[in-house]
């Protein structure tokens, strides 16, 4: 389980996990921002004194490679993998910060978080939210600091000047250049941050959600700018935009982080997209003349080949003359941009498996491999399980017609006998019916894709209702009970209750919601899934029924109440049978 | 308005076919470059996009679909983006690449026209009316589109000995150059009078990998709801 830092804690990255290769995740969000996140690898004396370990957009990789930019995803604004033992000696510290590109302070973010997985597992987290910020425009995130062994800090402070100041905060010469870069755009200063949030996201999102899984591809696939503050002339910046604009390189100029130009360097990095190229680069036409906006506009305009794609366009040609004329705040923005600015996020969602990037039906199904493990249960994902008959050797019980896909020689007989026989004697004729699943090999399980939840039983008890079992290791201990009361249909509700040692897997349809036992503590008999029977809690007397007054017509006619002790729990589904 | 609609905007095309979400497909059309879709697919689209209704070529080889198994397909031709869904199923995109894959003709959403592809009968399965009597493949160079209830699992076969069993309702797709035969694993005891349960599994042997989803609800909603 991850382990949650506050803000100043810190801990041995050894006592987190064992592994060096780890994969950093950020995600931070806020209404109409967006962000810049980059590490800094620093030397013994806090400086940036290398500036190749500065891992950001636009220089994905350190020269060895132990600090990777991956992009967004798995739910990461952006993420990095970080291989701690191939990090050179002089780099003593990674410094994870957040800027914000645009407008904005960091109070207005949303609650977000800096984790780290080792080996597919969340070993830490540090959540962090708007509220704990003010005006913020810079945030040092986490550090992994390397004192004796490497260790981590969620350190959370932030600079109210933004990214410059962060630079000047780690080493001088990068924050000379900075001052600089907006200089030249001095009749669109203001504007040109404005312009941006909308169009810088997209890029954001497409490298990410283009790249399956921990890939390095993009990385490699673009080359990093060998130096990457050059101090820009002001004449390429103003001319570049226009000029090159369907071009995949980067304008010479585009100097690091200061918004105004990054689209550019966004655009090279997205892959193929030819109308995307039209797009990216058009916000540098913001510090541009006024007398350009007649020619830019028309220009994506032209090359945006089939009319499907005539979006870029069309959001673009009315979006400027409000936009730069009003500078209004991001929320706020004409509704011409909306789109514009949206579309980031639009690209994260749109794709969050991401086009398979490497062709193939293997390339394609990646995503979907099982996932190996050595225990008796795995959960593949949310609606398939894997119980492994090898492991533990005894039999699993499982409701006939569960299985979906077996390997190895497993046997399924009917489990009848007693068992059925007691939970049978529905006036329905419903009965649940089990098969046995013996023998040596991996089954899965799965039914019309419900929700399923392995509860791992240690001596504890709960109670199920048998409409929603899946399946049960047999050597649990199970009992079936019966609910009687009017209304209900066919009669009374079976329920079953587990207890022992072992898995049972419990079924839901959609998102469950677990809700703590009060003396007001009501739930429908046909939502109702299961609900702790521990000590002291007799199911059968704690559940009372109630008839409406009114039966048939109005549908809720059966409810259960619960009582118990502080600490039960009931679990209810978001559907009634 | 928009504030919280605006993020499902669709994000740049950079594939001929892509995922909008989990469970919608974006399919870039363009003149020339036509695409089958199951009849009644179509959510959405933009641009100039022409349907044609199981065109002649196509009706001759689904001709073969006499048990009603088979998926009726459209053919659509245009410039443009195409939305495709299936009663939010999943929906899993394949780049081919000059491989090949076997159907369930039910979970086959689309794919691109200039594929070779074929309806054809499950072999060893003489008696078995399940859905996976007819299968669609397809190989070539380009996409295909497929749908699974619930997010799907891959299995590798190994290549030994040992089998496979899946389902025939959970069956999404499989490698073309599995073997494949019916089983029934239930003893002829346990079946008396005891129907349903696991009575008939497909076998996967040899190199491949099989593709399943999380459900056993095989019905084709696109043909059921019209």
């Amino acid at each position: 389980m991850a382990r949650e830092f506050q803000r100043g804690h810190k801990a041995r990255i050894s006592d987190l996990t064992a592994g060096t290769d780890l994969y950093v995740g950020v995600q931070i969000a806020g209404p109409g921002l967006s962000f810049d996140i980059s590490c800094f690898g620093l030397d013994a004396d806090e400086r940036l004194s290398d500036d190749r370990y500065f891992i950001f957009y636009n220089q994905p990789k350190s020269p060895e490679e132990s600090i990777q930019l991956l992009g967004a995803q798995a739910g990461d604004t952006e993420s990095f993998r970080v291989t701690l033992d191939r990090i050179p000696q002089q780099i003593k510290k990674l410094s994870f910060t957040a800027t914000i590109d645009g407008a904005g302070q960091m109070s207005q973010i949303g609650p977000g978080y800096i984790r780290i997985v080792a080996g597919g597992e969340e070993v830490a987290r540090y959540p962090f939210s708007g509220s704990e910020f003010t005006t913020e425009r810079a945030v040092m995130l986490g550090d992994f600091y390397f004192k004796d062994v490497w260790r981590f800090a969620a350190v959370g402070q932030g600079f109210d000047g933004g990214l410059e100041a962060l630079l000047r905060n780690f080493g001088g010469e990068v924050a000379e250049d900075e001052p600089a870069a907006p200089e030249p755009q001095q009749p669109a200063q203001p504007q040109a941050p404005q312009a941006t949030p909308g169009f810088a996201p997209p890029a954001f999102g497409a490298p990410g959600g283009g790249a399956p899984a921990p890939a390095p591809q993009p990385a490699q696939g673009f080359t990093p700018p060998p130096a990457p503050a050059p101090a820009p002339a002001p004449s390429p910046v103003h001319s570049a935009p226009t000029i090159v604009a369907p071009m995949q390189t980067p304008p010479g100029g585009s100097p690091v982080p200061p918004p105004a130009p990054a689209p550019a360097p966004y655009g090279g990095q997205t892959p193929p997209p030819p109308p995307g190229y039209g797009q990216p680069p058009a916000p540098p036409q913001a510090p541009a003349p006024p007398a350009g906006y007649g020619q830019p506009p028309a220009a994506p305009q032209a090359p945006a080949p089939p009319p499907g794609y005539g979006q870029p366009p069309a959001p673009q040609a009315p979006a400027p003359p409000p936009g730069y004329g009003q500078q209004p705040p991001p929320g706020q923005m004409p509704p011409g941009q909306m789109p514009h600015q949206h579309a980031p996020y639009g690209a994260p969602q749109g794709m969050p498996q991401g086009a398979p990037q490497t062709p193939g039906v293997l390339g394609a199904l990646q995503q979907f491999k099982e996932t190996p493990t050595g225990q008796r249960w795995t959960q593949q994902n949310k609606k398939l399980v894997r119980a492994d008959l090898s492991i533990g050797g005894t039999p699993v019980l499982a409701r006939q017609g569960s299985m979906v896909l077996y390997q190895g020689k497993v046997d399924f007989s009917y489990k009848g006998a007693g068992f059925t026989g007691r939970i049978v004697g529905n006036a329905t004729g419903q009965e649940m019916q089990l098969m046995r699943c013996t023998g040596q090999g991996q089954v899965f399980f799965a039914e019309n894709s419900t929700m399923l939840h392995p509860i791992e039983l240690q001596g504890d008890a709960v109670c199920v209702s048998a409409e929603n079992v899946l399946a049960f290791d047999e050597g649990l201990q199970y009992e079936v009970r019966r609910i009687e009361g009017h209304g209900i249909p066919g009669g009374a509700l079976f329920t079953m209750q587990f207890q022992g040692t072992g898995t049972i897997v419990v079924k839901t349809h959609g998102i469950p919601v677990v809700l703590p036992v009060t003396p007001t503590t009501f739930a429908d008999a046909n939502a109702v899934v299961a609900w702790s029977a521990a000590a002291q809690v007799v199911v059968s007397s704690q559940v009372r029924m109630r008839r409406n007054s009114y039966p048939g017509a109005t549908g809720e006619s059966v409810n259960l109440q619960f009582r118990g002790a502080p600490g039960n729990f009931i679990v209810v589904q978001p559907y009634e049978i | 308005m928009n504030q919280p609609l605006a993020g499902f905007a669709p994000a740049p095309v950079t594939a001929r076919m892509e995922n909008h979400g989990n469970h919608m497909l974006k399919v870039a059309m363009q003149t020339g470059h036509d695409l089958f879709a199951r009849v009644g697919s179509m959510v959405a689209y933009e641009g100039f996009i022409q349907y044609e209704p199981s065109p002649s070529a196509v009706r001759q080889i689904a001709r073969d679909w006499v048990t009603g198994e088979g998926a009726p397909l459209m053919k659509c031709s245009g410039d443009g983006l195409l939305y495709l869904a299936d009663y939010g199923a999943n929906v899993v995109v394949i780049n081919l690449n000059g491989e090949g894959i076997s159907v369930n003709a039910t979970n086959l959403l689309a794919f691109d026209a200039h594929l070779t592809w074929g309806v054809e009968r499950v072999k060893g399965l003489a008696k078995f009316a399940g859905q996976g009597l007819w299968n669609t493949k397809i190989s070539g160079q380009g996409w295909v589109a497929l749908t699974s209830r619930g997010k799907p699992i891959v299995v590798d076969c190994g290549g030994g000995e040992d089998e496979t069993y899946v389902d025939p309702d959970a069956l999404v797709a499989w490698s073309p150059n599995l073997k494949v035969k019916g089983k029934r694993s239930f003893r002829a005891q346990s079946l008396i009078g005891r129907g349903s349960g696991e009575a008939f599994q497909m076998a996967f042997s040899g190199q491949g990998i099989v593709v399943v989803q999380p459900s056993e609800d095989s019905t084709d909603r696109l043909r059921v709801r019209g």
